[in-house]
């Protein structure tokens, strides 16, 4: 122990003198435009390869699924099946041939398209993405295998307890709040769908006020500003819708729940133990962050040092918070063999603890501020990651001065500032637990921790809450 | 493939930032590592190397984009090595090899390398156990002390032993419990080697995982950790000359060792279709195909990467047009083909589609692969796979890391980091005759284990 110390404050001295420096990481130079028709543009150029990658984001996420759980899923890989000037199979077999590719998903929040193409292939790429993202042609033929496509992976998924229990907890905290749909859908909502949902859906969700599309890599940004102008300007503003759904304040808890997921022939216990966290214009987001790197975020985090390192419980422990725009999530997810459940669920109640009762040091807080800056360069390395982060900026409203002055907002983190955020964002009671494991071996376990609501892994999650 | 552990990103901007909670895939066996797209201008001679008297091989690659470097250690061991009542022993070490030295005792290896901004991570794969630092350039010679440390004078503590045990056990219940191709890929690999140690899988079996002992870790780690055993790869804004400064003073002292003993057990030739069934309780039924084929080194990789591509790569892909998207049969397909040391297998693996007979799958695949042997491939289709490969290879060297894994990579399994450069080329002087003759050659009846995973087995 005595030797650890001398190591740490070896390296401690020898870090101030060069470690602060090196790490000075700034965005590089782009532009960013709004055209007539609301449609946010980011320009940023990268010479050193010849490539290009875009990202897209539109307010069509699954928050706007209504009752049909899937629908904003399902719509956005449903684009890909290509327009009229490119049916699928020429969609497909063009891309494919020149090594380009298209992706286009849901998220919870928003709807996303990224590409990768070289940069000799933008007149035949860029177009694509126009067309696919303004006028997709939901062909029913190919609708009806995607749809047929993703009951597979829906039934799939409930053989894994890590695909299911993230949703399920999701459900569990938000309740009724459209925070708490589930992307991926259920096999009764995907199965009552047309692809006149995915019109009527498409139709409704995505137009170019309100989205952003970002362009990174080897061009000219004054040609590509008059081009992308011209292509992007046909696309028709569209109409907001009058109520933000996000924006209704999510219910609270007001005391601990545990959900309990059977599954039959399960040997281990996987669980998250949570509660609601922060909105991602949090102005403390970055701080706790730092906090929650030395809790729960790095290998010798104060979790993964107990529940691994310690005792052998886990492979992994961790925690981390899910920040969307208007609301968020704190979750502590590990998993264990079935009959360590209960040393396991208490160990990480007790460094939760720990965490508000003893509280972190000034040399683990010097540690985790030089690792989370340390990891930081490589977050932003290539253009894909930065096609990317332009459009998280425009998503969360945010600016290069983030990613300029993470450095010095990691380092204006002081030891008193720590141990309020601690007191004010991490939970300490309150905790909706949510296990994923064989019911008959681990019930009894379940209610030591507050009242059981129990279902079973191969059931539909209920329309509305738990 | 196993891991240390799941990787921990801190990343910034995702909207479910730090939500990655089971992300990170596990023990896919002879998995191709995949890259993403991308591109870089490293030329040949950007590499630069050097030998240490003691064996230890540097490659080293100096890029200035981003403050960061990384270190990999490229040791030749992995569960080929082992034999029954030790399997899984490498990957154990591998978890062994964080657990304490000398200089920095337990835990403290990882806490110094945080405390400096450093991450780290390691994998075991049949051939290869491989050990990954990335940290702030600044930091470099921390690394440099700590890897010298436990390469020198790791301590094996019996008390690390015995809650590391339970660490591996859990990951390897976890890959178990949370995917049934765990298990199917398992058990293909050990009815299509039945000598060979490719059998058994990197993890190992659950009983010697429990009955690995003490002396069994202490001789591995003389036999296997020594510096002639090593080939390092250092990526990132570091001179060379630095580089060389860190190793003379860290690594240059640590003895070298006699030779591992070689592996000399062949796996006969096949000579009659193998089959499996698994009864698991999944909604369809999983099939993986596995020809042998043989090791990196040989003339026919490069025509059986291109149809490993040809197959599964893209949405104009023969298998994927076909099956999933024309016949509806699977709502999956996929291929697994990776460099390895020893002849391998190349793996065809599916989902059926709702409704589906897996019998009907199979067929399917069949039916592709006889194309492709009687009426071989078309020019375009040849042109695709050779342009999709090229863009592969800069992907795969556009960030450091991706530098220091594929050089690495191609000096262990190929021979030379060299040809790592040689092959856009040897990829653009494949023929669609001899993609036809690569297919009729390892694709045959004969050759081929098939395994089924589906809950209704008689």
């Amino acid at each position: 122990m005595r030797q650890s110390i001398k190591y740490l404050l070896a390296a401690f001295v020898l870090l101030m003198g060069t470690v602060a420096s090196a790490q000075e990481y700034k965005l590089p130079a782009y532009q960013k435009f709004t055209l007539k028709n609301g449609l946010t543009v980011y320009l940023m150029e990268q010479h050193d390869v010849p490539m290009i990658n875009v990202s897209a984001v539109i307010p069509a996420g699954a928050i706007n699924d209504g009752d049909k759980s899937g629908l904003a899923s399902l719509t956005a890989s449903s684009l890909r099946h290509g327009t009229k000037n490119y049916p699928k199979s020429k969609l497909d077999s063009e891309l494919d041939y020149v090594a380009a590719w298209v992706n286009t998903y849901a998220s919870k929040e928003s709807a996303g398209l990224r590409s990768e193409f070289a940069s000799k292939d933008q007149q035949l790429v860029l177009p694509i993405i126009y067309e696919l993202l303004t006028v997709p042609t939901f062909d029913t033929a190919e609708f009806a295998k995607e749809q047929k496509q993703v009951l597979v992976r829906l039934s799939q998924a409930k053989e894994s307890p890590r695909s299911v229990i993230q949703p399920a907890f999701d459900k569990f905290l938000y309740g009724e709040h459209v925070y708490g749909n589930v992307v991926g859908g259920t096999v009764s909502t995907v199965t009552a769908m047309t692809a006149t949902d995915m019109q009527s859906f498409f139709r409704k969700n995505y137009r170019p006020n309100g989205s952003a599309i970002s362009i990174v890599g080897d061009f000219n940004s004054k040609q590509m500003k008059a081009y992308i102008t011209t292509l992007f300007s046909k696309w028709e503003k569209g109409q907001a819708p009058a109520e933000n759904l996000a924006a209704k304040p999510v219910t609270a808890p007001t005391g601990n729940r545990v959900l309990l997921i059977n599954k039959d022939d399960a040997k281990e216990t996987t669980f998250i133990i949570g509660a609601p966290g922060i909105s991602r214009n949090n102005p403390d987001y970055i701080p706790v962050e730092v906090i929650n790197t030395l809790f729960g975020g790095r290998f010798t985090s104060m979790l993964n040092d107990e529940l691994r390192v310690n005792s052998g419980l886990t492979y992994g422990a961790r925690s981390g918070f899910s920040a969307l725009r208007n609301a968020g999530s704190f979750v502590i997810s590990t998993f264990t063999a079935s009959k360590t459940t209960e040393p396991a669920v208490d160990k990480a109640l007790e460094v939760l603890n720990k965490l508000h009762t003893t509280g972190i040091d000034e040399t683990s807080l010097q540690s985790a501020k030089n690792y989370v800056k340390g990891q930081f360069p490589p977050k932003y390395e290539t253009s894909g990651q930065l096609a990317n982060l332009l459009t998280d900026m425009y998503w969360y409203d945010f600016n290069e001065s983030m990613i300029n002055n993470f450095q010095k907002s990691v380092d204006g983190l002081t030891l008193e500032k720590a141990k309020q955020l601690i007191s004010t964002y991490f939970p300490k009671d309150k905790l909706q637990f949510v296990l994923v494991g064989k019911s008959s071996e681990i019930k009894k376990i379940a209610e030591k921790y507050g009242p059981v609501t129990e279902v079973q892994i191969t059931e539909e999650p209920p329309k509305k809450a738990f | 493939m196993c891991g240390r552990h799941f990787l921990h990103p801190f990343s910034l901007v995702s909207p479910s930032n730090l939500n990655y909670l089971f992300m990170k895939k596990l023990l896919l066996p002879l998995l191709l590592l995949q890259a993403v797209y991308g591109f870089s201008q490293i030329k040949q001679e950007d590499v630069k190397t050097f030998t240490l008297a003691n064996g230890m091989k540097f490659l080293v690659v100096e890029d200035f984009s981003i403050p960061n470097a990384n270190m990999y250690l490229f040791y030749r061991v992995g569960s080929r090595n082992e034999y029954q009542g030790i399997t899984g022993l490498s990957h154990f070490f591998e978890h062994m090899m964080f657990n304490g030295a000398k200089k920095y005792g337990p835990k403290e290896f990882d806490r110094t390398m945080e405390f400096n901004g450093g991450a780290n991570n390691a994998y075991t794969r049949e051939d290869v156990t491989v050990y990954t630092d990335w940290f702030p350039a600044s930091a470099a010679e921390t690394m440099f002390d700590l890897e010298g440390d436990r390469i020198a004078s790791l301590s094996i503590d019996p008390k690390m032993v015995e809650s590391e045990r339970g660490v591996v056990l859990s990951e390897r219940s976890t890959g178990l419990e949370n995917s049934p191709w765990n298990l199917l890929m398992q058990s293909v690999q050990g009815i299509a080697f039945q000598e060979h140690p490719y059998h058994w899988p990197v993890i190992g079996y659950e009983d010697d995982m429990k009955n690995w002992k003490q002396t069994d870790l202490e001789r591995y780690f003389k036999t296997y950790y020594a510096p002639n055993n090593c080939v390092v790869v250092v990526s990132g804004a570091l001179k060379v000359d630095q580089v060389k400064q860190l190793a003379e003073k860290y690594l240059a002292p640590i003895p070298a060792q006699p030779a591992p003993p070689p592996v000399f057990l062949v796996e006969p030739p096949q000579e009659g279709e193998r089959r499996i069934e698994l009864q698991k309780d999944v909604a369809a039924p999983y099939i993986m195909i596995a020809y042998h084929v043989p090791n990196a080194k040989s003339e026919d990789y490069y025509a059986l990467q291109l149809l490993n591509d040809l197959l599964t790569g893209g949405k104009s892909s023969r298998l994927y047009s076909s099956l999933v998207d024309q016949q509806q049969l699977a709502s999956t397909i996929f291929t697994q083909f990776g460099e390895s040391f020893d002849p391998t297998i190349f793996g065809i693996a599916g989902v059926a589609n709702n409704g589906v007979q897996v019998s009907a799958l199979e067929n399917a695949i069949y039916a592709e692969i006889e194309k492709i042997k009687k009426d071989g491939i078309t020019a375009r289709e040849l042109e695709k796979v050779k342009n999709a490969r090229l863009i592969e290879f800069y992907g795969q060297v556009a960030t450091i890391n991706g530098k220091s894994n594929n050089l690495g990579t191609y000096e262990l399994f190929f021979g030379d980091y060299k040809k790592m450069f040689e092959s856009p080329a040897r990829y653009n002087q494949v023929t669609a005759d001899d993609i036809k003759r690569v297919a009729t050659t390892y694709f045959k009846k004969s050759n081929r284990t098939v395994g089924i995973l589906q809950s209704n087995v008689e």
